[in-house]
This record gives structure tokens, sequence and C-alpha cells, in this order.
């Protein structure tokens, strides 16, 4: 080696050496046998009760420790899409809805569930809310409460009038009986009108299908500017302007309940779900003026109810796939059921899942609303939805990415048109414009 | 005195432009580097970069406040690292390093920018064809390799075009994009502006902001939301800092834009710097985002998933596809000329244009794996890292050599062909540097710093050993004769050649002028401030964003036909009036011989 290279290159060789020894550390990795299932859940009652019910299961089950993320609805779906899309394995299970599982089921999101255990008993789920959450045939959600759309009704109001409901009214026959019972003191109809996909959309699509209207045909082409379109949105806007709230196109689902809770509805068209909500004498002043009815139709072959369910569902990037599923299966269960039952009574069960619920007679002894309630979402298809055949799934919406943004659009003018801004006509063509727009972007973007 | 590499007995007019020192007549000041740093960091990049923080879980706050910290080091690590040492030497790293540290090093210096700049070049090229991709409708690719024929197709083409422009129309391209700058500037701010009603719905179920305190709850709960891709907390302020610091390391420390600040004239303008780091990498970074979490929520994707093209179509409609692709291919094409050039340095025997298509082929091949244009922030982190140890030699031996009784140029005036302190110190940094990565002992967006340090101490220490403390008084001698042939040499050359630029101040420039300033920046501008603060519900958004995209793509036209007829104009009347100039200057000179 020439003299005047060794300097430097002994004081490099030090030098790195020194770098290396001075960072060299040893990484001690501990096992752990502890299973931690992560839960991202909406912020609603039912799934509030599960968080508190969750001890009763990690009792049943030592080292399993079960850790809730309650979020918003919307908030919910930003975070889980992120974690489920990256692969990044923060949540063990999710809590979704109907919209969402064919959607995430084809882009094989989720776990299927149809390895659940023996007792889950998965025959007892009802089908249609089976169907509902499947994609192509695979279950890849376990439904936690279902719901479907049916007619409500003041008995008393109806007796004084002498009107009788039929069990499948038309339509045509709550727009007459509405303009019968609309008083200064009862409004004759509450529907809801607050605009949004899950709002006035929701009701208005489901409406809208009975009356043989669809929002896309099999290329999805809008049907916004078609004959059966204008009568749906003609017939409703004319009922809620007429018979209708005041402030008709700002109350929702939780507006038209107080509404009717305080006696001011005759005639309420909804989920089914409310259903407790206003035979419980602790929060309804008309809990024994209540009646029950199907969702309204107009004779073809299908109604105005639809099909919706919170669910639990496993995704592809949970490290915890088989305790993951041993919860689902858990929340989900008869044993669940029964638990809630027993801490809260059979009223605030979780309904609209399973037969055996229907088949309990301490549960239809608190819910006289149960049978037409199974009736309903037992009769809902979402996917034969409308008249005319479509290339979507979905009763009250459209299981595409960019519908929650259509839908609100579309709700925005349907609210105007019931405020009495602009026409039916306008409303439609808006509609269809809107409708066009962003559905053209989004098969662009490869929706 | 042997020299190898630089001869102060050369002929200065046989020397390449490269090698002298910039002349004073070609100095420019700080507007000239105001636009170009705009321009510069203005780029396709952006999109990824943005996204990349939202995926990496940095908070609304982090964000804010983090990236103005860590922009303001980079502004000043510009100015007090690079600019002093650019605007004394007037020479670009890779001819100061020829000078210092041989070839060697020169070589291992050009070896690693041809790798470094073609990982660029394939980077933008992907995302070109990310754009080209939703046009024929082929599906996104997630995952780090290509997952359809078709986008491989895609990308193959896009980078063939890319390749061939780079290496036959490098400088038509480079005009063209220094015209983008002040429109791209334009199109990221109101990309952001265009999808935060949208982002805002998506969370709230109401398109309007009432004021600041909105945007940063909504931005917060559902961009930069604290939490990462994995659902664990995501990076805080100091991880923010480091990367707004780091992502240009090879830049300021790496000193590779003393090839820009050369011809600065005075390391002040380096605060023009401030152009890029504060609008590319401050607005539109943080555009970026909003732009990719609000396409995430209408797609129903992770913001990870969402492609450029993707963000940019819903951002701006049609201008989105021009915005990603000249975005994309303009600063593809200047690192395709850089890794050219470097090339051409190992390979001096090939022609430019061969050199580029030859790296060129390396680009395309890379470009059809999405991973690498969706690594580029932690790439330019690691490029800086490979680059930052030539920067802390440059600096050693440029700023403090004298100070501690050494000599600058030691190398050459000992008649060695190789700097072998700087080559071991390169070496030993690479290794601290990444050793200190593989650990994990420090983030490795702060890596350059120690390794910096490392290198300045280390080289000074080597350098010593080889005798750079030696006496030298002769060889400096003839150093400053060189210095004083060359101010004499280029005082001829601006006396023979300079004129002082004209300004146009026809009437025809000026209405011009107006219509790309007005019609291309400012209706784009207006039209997407009333998207953001005029669209009470959803369907008014909807209509206003169809008239910005509808108008917007034409806008586009518009903008690019007059402002390069603009630039045209002042090349042609400018160089009117270059020939007036010599044509005068000659017959001067043809007055005083006849005399």
């Amino acid at each position: 080696m020439p003299r005047s290279t060794r300097p430097y290159i002994v004081g490099a060789v030090t030098v790195a050496g020194a770098s290396m020894l001075a960072t060299t550390a040893t990484v001690a990795q501990s096992s752990n046998e502890e299973t931690t299932l992560t839960i991202a859940t909406v912020d609603n009652r039912e799934m509030v009760r599960m968080q508190e019910l969750a001890s009763v299961y990690e009792e049943a089950n030592p080292g399993v420790t079960v850790e809730f993320e309650t979020l918003g609805e919307s908030t919910l779906r930003q975070r889980v899409i992120t974690d489920i899309a990256t692969d990044g394995g923060g949540y063990d299970i999710v809590t979704i809805g109907t919209y969402e599982v064919p959607i995430w089921g084809e882009r094989e999101w989720l776990l299927p569930l149809d390895d659940m255990p023996a007792d889950y008993n998965a025959d007892d789920l009802l089908p249609a809310i089976s169907e509902a959450l499947s994609y192509e045939g695979t279950q890849y959600a376990s439904p936690f409460y279902g719901e479907s759309t049916f007619t409500m009704y003041r008995t008393d109001l109806f007796d004084e009038a002498g009107l009788e409901m039929p069990e499948q009214p038309t339509w045509e026959f709550i727009m007459e009986a509405a303009e019968q019972l609309d008083s200064e003191e009862v409004n004759g109809v509450c529907l809801r009108g607050a605009p949004g996909w899950g709002e006035n959309v929701a009701l208005i699509t489901a409406m809208a299908n009975s009356y043989g209207a669809r929002w896309f045909d099999d290329a999805y082409t809008p049907q916004l500017d078609s004959a059966e379109w204008r009568n749906a949105l003609g017939d409703y806007t004319s009922m809620l302007q007429a018979f209708g709230p005041d402030n008709a196109a700002e109350l929702g689902y939780n507006g038209n309940l107080e509404l009717f809770q305080e006696g001011s509805c005759a005639i309420w068209v909804d989920a089914t779900v409310a259903g407790s909500a206003l035979t419980d004498e602790d929060e309804s002043r008309v809990a024994n003026e209540v009646g029950f009815a199907l969702a309204p139709g107009t004779g073809l072959e299908v109604n105005s109810n639809w099909l919706w369910a919170w669910s639990l569902a496993v995704p592809e990037s949970t490290d915890a796939p088989e305790a993951a599923k041993d919860f689902v299966a858990w929340a989900t269960s008869q044993e669940y059921t029964e638990l809630v039952a027993a801490e809260d009574g059979w009223a605030n069960v979780p309904p609209g899942t399973r037969t055996s619920l229907y088949e309990t007679q301490e549960y239809t002894d608190a819910a006289p609303f149960a049978e037409l309630a199974l009736q309903s979402i037992e009769s809902a298809d979402p996917n034969n939805p409308t008249v005319e055949p479509v290339p979507y799934t979905g009763i009250q919406y459209v299981a595409i990415p960019s519908f929650p943004s259509i839908g609100t659009a579309v709700g925005n003018r349907f609210a105007l048109a019931v405020e009495g801004e602009i026409t039916v006509e306008e409303a439609l063509e808006n509609a269809q414009w809107v409708t066009d727009t962003v559905i053209q972007q989004s098969l662009t973007a490869d929706e | 005195m042997s020299t190898t590499g630089f001869d102060p007995n050369a002929k200065l007019e046989d020397l390449d432009d490269e090698q002298l020192p910039v002349a004073p007549h070609r100095r420019t000041g700080f507007g000239h580097f105001f636009g170009l740093y705009a321009a510069e960091h203005v780029a396709a990049t952006e999109f990824v970069i943005g996204a990349t923080f939202v995926g990496l879980g940095a908070g609304i706050w982090d964000i804010l406040i983090g990236l103005i910290i860590g922009n303001t080091l980079a502004v000043l690590s510009f100015r007090f690292i690079t600019a002093p040492i650019a605007t004394s030497t007037r020479l670009s790293l890779f001819a100061y390093l020829e000078r210092i540290g041989g070839d060697l090093l020169s070589k291992l210096y050009n070896g690693a920018n041809v790798l470094i700049f073609i990982s660029i070049s394939a980077a933008m090229i992907t995302v070109s064809a990310t754009a080209v991709r939703v046009v024929f409708n082929i599906p996104p690719q997630v995952e780090a390799y290509p997952t359809s024929p078709y986008f491989v197709f895609i990308a193959l083409a896009v980078g063939a075009i890319v390749v061939l422009v780079a290496a036959f129309g490098f400088e038509a391209l480079s005009e063209f994009a220094g015209i983008c700058a002040p429109w791209l500037m334009v199109m990221f701010t109101v990309g952001g502006m265009v999808l935060i009603p949208a982002l805002t719905e998506s969370v709230t179920g109401y398109t309007t902001l009432t004021g600041f305190n909105d945007f940063i709850a909504i931005a917060g709960e559902s961009v930069f939301t604290g939490t990462n891709a994995a659902g664990e907390p995501g990076i805080g302020l100091w991880e923010v800092i480091g990367f707004a610091w780091a992502a240009n390391t090879f830049a300021h420390f790496g000193l590779i834009d003393m090839a820009l600040l050369r011809f600065a004239k005075t390391p002040n303008a380096a605060y023009a710097t401030s152009a890029g780091m504060m609008f590319g990498h401050y607005i539109a970074w943080i555009s970026a985002g909003l732009m990719g979490a609000a396409t995430a929520a209408v797609m129903q994707i992770s913001i990870l998933e969402a492609e450029p093209g993707d963000v940019a179509f819903y951002a701006l409609g049609a201008s989105g596809f021009v915005i990603v692709i000249v975005a994309g291919w303009t600063t593809a094409n200047s690192n395709l000329y850089r890794a050219g050039l470097a090339a051409q340095a190992l390979l001096p025997n090939s022609p430019r244009w061969r050199v580029t298509i030859q790296v060129g082929l390396v680009a395309i091949i890379a470009a059809c794996f999405p991973f690498i244009y969706k690594s580029i922030l932690p790439l330019l982190t690691y490029a800086g890292l490979i680059l930052v140890a030539l920067g802390g030699i440059a600096y050693a031996e440029h700023k403090l050599f004298a100070k501690y009784g050494m000599s600058e140029y030691w190398m050459s005036y000992k008649g060695l062909k190789n700097n072998m302190p700087a080559v071991i110190t390169w070496g030993v940094c690479l290794v601290f540097g990444f050793g200190l990565n593989f650990l994990n002992i420090i983030p490795f967006y702060y890596l350059f710093v120690p390794t910096w340090f490392l290198a300045v101490g280390l080289y000074m220490f080597l350098a010593k050993q080889a005798g750079a403390g030696e006496d030298f008084t002769d060889q400096k001698a003839a150093e400053v004769a060189y210095n004083q042939r060359v101010v004499e040499f280029q005082a001829e050359q601006a006396r023979l050649g300079g004129f002082s630029e004209v300004k146009d101040t026809t009437t025809l420039t000026k209405i011009i002028k107006a219509i790309w300033i007005v019609v291309g920046l400012v209706v784009p501008a207006v039209l997407a401030w009333r998207v953001m603060f005029d669209s009470p519900d959803l369907y008014t958004y909807f209509v206003n964003r169809e008239l910005f995209y509808d108008l917007t793509i034409w806008c586009t036209v518009i903008y690019f036909v007059f402002a390069y007829w603009d630039l045209q104009r002042h090349k042609s009347i400018n160089k009117v009036a270059s020939a007036k100039a010599r044509a005068s200057l000659e017959k001067e000179e043809e007055l005083t011989e006849s005399k």
C-alpha cells in the first residue's frame, strides 16, 4: 500500500466501524398470545349497546380483548376504506351497510363468511337480508339489525274518518286518505323530505320503483326523464305540498318520527325500525293508536318496501380472522338477541335478521308490528328492485360508488320541488342532467 | 505540474462552456430564480407527495406548521449552503467535482446521477401514463407491479414518446416547460378549491365551509387525520418538518442546484427558492392531499390507491389530463436530459441522443412498475442521502479548507488522478447513512444531517492526511493567472455578444399577454372560486363544477397558444435586436480599422 493512502484508509475504516458498532442494536420481540379485536362501528343506539355487552363475550373468551372505534357514518366509511384498501389491518371487524357489501365484496376487501361456527345457524338468517349481504352468492357480512319500509298510521283518526287501511295500500289510497285526514292539528301524511341519498331520495326511489321507474337502464343511461318518474315525483310532491308538514323539505327520519310521536302525523311511510319507537309508551303520545300496513304500491309487482341492514364484516387485512369471525358470529347470534332481551327487554333486541326472532312469542308480543316488518323484509329483493331490468342492485339506493353524490344532488332538487321553488319537470330535468354528468365521470374513472 | 481534468494553461476558446465559471454578463437576479423555482417545483410529483402525507397519517396542524418550518429550512439551506458555493465558484457541482474529485469520483457521481434521474424519469412517465390509462378505460394499477398488459403498453408508448422527445427535441420541450409554470401553479390551487365542497359534503353532508375553522375541522377529520393507513398514529410535526426539508436534500445540501444558482448575482437570490418551496411544496402538496382525499371519497377507494390521473380528472375535468401529462412529461424530460448528460460523461464517445435513448429504455421499463412513482417521497429522500456526502465534501473543500490551513483544488495541485479521501468519505457516508437507516436509529429523512457532518469532518481529516495542507504557492499563482485570463476572455465575449434584452412594448404583445393572463389564469381561478364559495348544495356544486370543467379546458388551450406565441415573439424580437447589435458592432470595428 502506498504510504500516502494508509492514514486515511485506516481513519475511514475506524470511523465506519465505530459508527456501525455504535448503531448496532437488538430489537427484542415479545410474543403476545393475547388477541385484541379492533372494531370500527357506527354511533347508533344498537351499536352502543353492543359495546356495553362486549364484556360478556370477553369473559367467555379469556385472552380476547375487544376494542371499539366509534365513528360517524361518513368518517367510518372513509377510515374503513383506507384501512381495507391498503391492507392496513387496523380493523379486525367493520360495521357496514347493505350498500357497501356488494361493492366491497366485488373488490375482494372482505372475508367470505361461509365458514362460520356451527352454532351461528346461518339457515336462520332471513334470506332477503342474507342475499343483500352477499356478492355473487357468497355472504360477506353478518346482519346486526335489518329493516324494511311499511306504512304507519293513526288508527283513531282512521276510525273517526271511517277509513280502513288495506293490508296492501296503494299510493292512490294514501293520497285520498291523507286528503281526508289532513287538518290544522294533524298533517295528512308525513314522508322524508330532507335532501340526501339516505333521506328523501331513499323514500322517493323506493316509491318510484313501485311506479315502474328506475334510475338507469342496462347501459347506465339515466332514466329520470321517464313518465314513471314524473308520476312518482308528482304524487310525492303533491302529497307533501297539500297534506304534509309545513317544513316537509327539512324533515328526515328523525324529524318525522318526532312529529308522529307527538301526534302530528296521520300516515307515515318509513323504516320498520320506527315501529318500536312509535309503540313505546314512554316515547310516544300515540303509542296505543298506531296501526301498521305494508308499504304502498301501485298495483305493479314491486312495492315501496326497501331493505337495509347494518352488519359486521371481517376485512381481508385482519391478522386475526378466526377470532374476528367468532366475535361476529356471537354479536349476530340468537344468543346475543337473548342477552339483549334479558338486559333491556324484547322491544330493544336488534330486529330484522333472523327467522327465529319472529317465532319468539315474547318478541311478537312486545312488537305488534313484527309480522308486517318480517313480511316487508322478506318481500324486498335488492337484486330485482324494479319492474324493468336494471344493471344495479339496491332498492332505495343504487349500489355504485358514485351514488351518494348523485343521490344527494338529486335530493336537493326534489326538496326544492317540494318547497315549490321549481316544478316537478324542472326537478327531474335537473336530476337527469346531474345523474348523467356524474355517472359519465364515474364510468370514465373506472367505477 | 501535472493536472487531471484541469489545465491552467488551456486555451479558453477550446473549453466547454460548462467548465468555465459563469460570466458576469450572464448572471441574473431574484425574479429569474423566482420563476425558475416555481416551475421546477410544481410538478407531477406533487400529486403523489400530497397523497403520501395523507397515507403517512400527518395531522392537519402538523402539515400546516411542519411544512412551513421544513420548507423554510430548505430555503435557508439553499441560501446558506448552496448559494455561497455556487456564487463563489460559479461552477456546477459536476464541473466543481471534476476539479476537486478527479476521474473516479466523477464517474461514481455520474453513475449515481444516472440511477437517480432514471428513477425520477420513470416515476414521471408512470404518472403521465395514469392519465392516459383513464382515457382508455384501463383498470387502475393498485399493485407495485403492473396488473394489466394494456397499462404496460401505455407506459411503454408514453415512455417511448417522452424518451424520443428528450433525445431529439429536448430544447423545444424545455422551452415549452418554461411557459407551464404559471398555469401549473393556478391549476394546482384551483384543483383543491374545486374539490373542497365535495370533500366537505362527504364528511358533513354540507357543501359549504363557513370559515377557516371549518376547513381545519374537515381537513383534520377527513384528510390529514393524524392516523396512518394502518390505523395507527401517523407521523407528527418533526417528521413533516424532516420530509419537507429532506425532499430536496440532493439539491441544497447535495449541491446539485449549484447548476442553477451559479447564475445568481448574489447568494440572496437563493431566497427565490421560496417560490418552489412555499408554493410547490406547501400549497400544492396540501392541495394535492385535499384533491386525493376528495377523489378517494367519491370513488370509494383509499387515497393511496387514487392515481394522479383520477385525482386530476376529478379536480379539473379534461384539463386534469393535460396537467398530469404536461407536468409528468416536462419533469421526465428534464430528468432524462440530466440522466443522459451523466451517462454521456461515463460514455464520452457516444452522442447525447444515443445515451439518452439508452437510459430512456431503462426508464421506460421501470415506468411499468407503479411502486416507483408511489415511492417518490422516500425515493427523493434516499437520493439526497446518496448525494449529500458530495455536498459535504465540496463544502469542506471550498469553505473550510482555507480556514484550517489546507488548499482548495489540492488534488490537482498535487497532480493526483483521483481524490481518494473524497471517494472513501463518500463510501463511508453511504455505509453510515444507510446503516443508520437499516438499524432504524433515527428517522430516514433526518439521516442526511449527520451524514453531511460526517462527510465534512471525515473528508477534512483524510484530505489533511493525504497532503491537502502542503504548500502549493506556485500552483496557486498559476490558478490566479488562469482566473485573470478567464475574466478577460469573458469580458471580450460580453463585448462581442452581449446586448441588453429588448423590452417589447408593442400593443400586440400587450394584448397577447393580457389574453393568456386573463383567459388562461384569471378565468379558471374565478370559476374555481365560484365552485368553492358559491355552491350551497351538491346540485349547485355540480352545475358550477361542470361550468368550470367546460370552460377551463378552453382556457387551457388559449393559455398555451398565447403564452407560446408570446414566448416566440419575445425570442424573435430579441433575435433581431441581437443581429442588429452585432451588425452595428462589426460596422463600428470596420470604421475603427479603416481609420
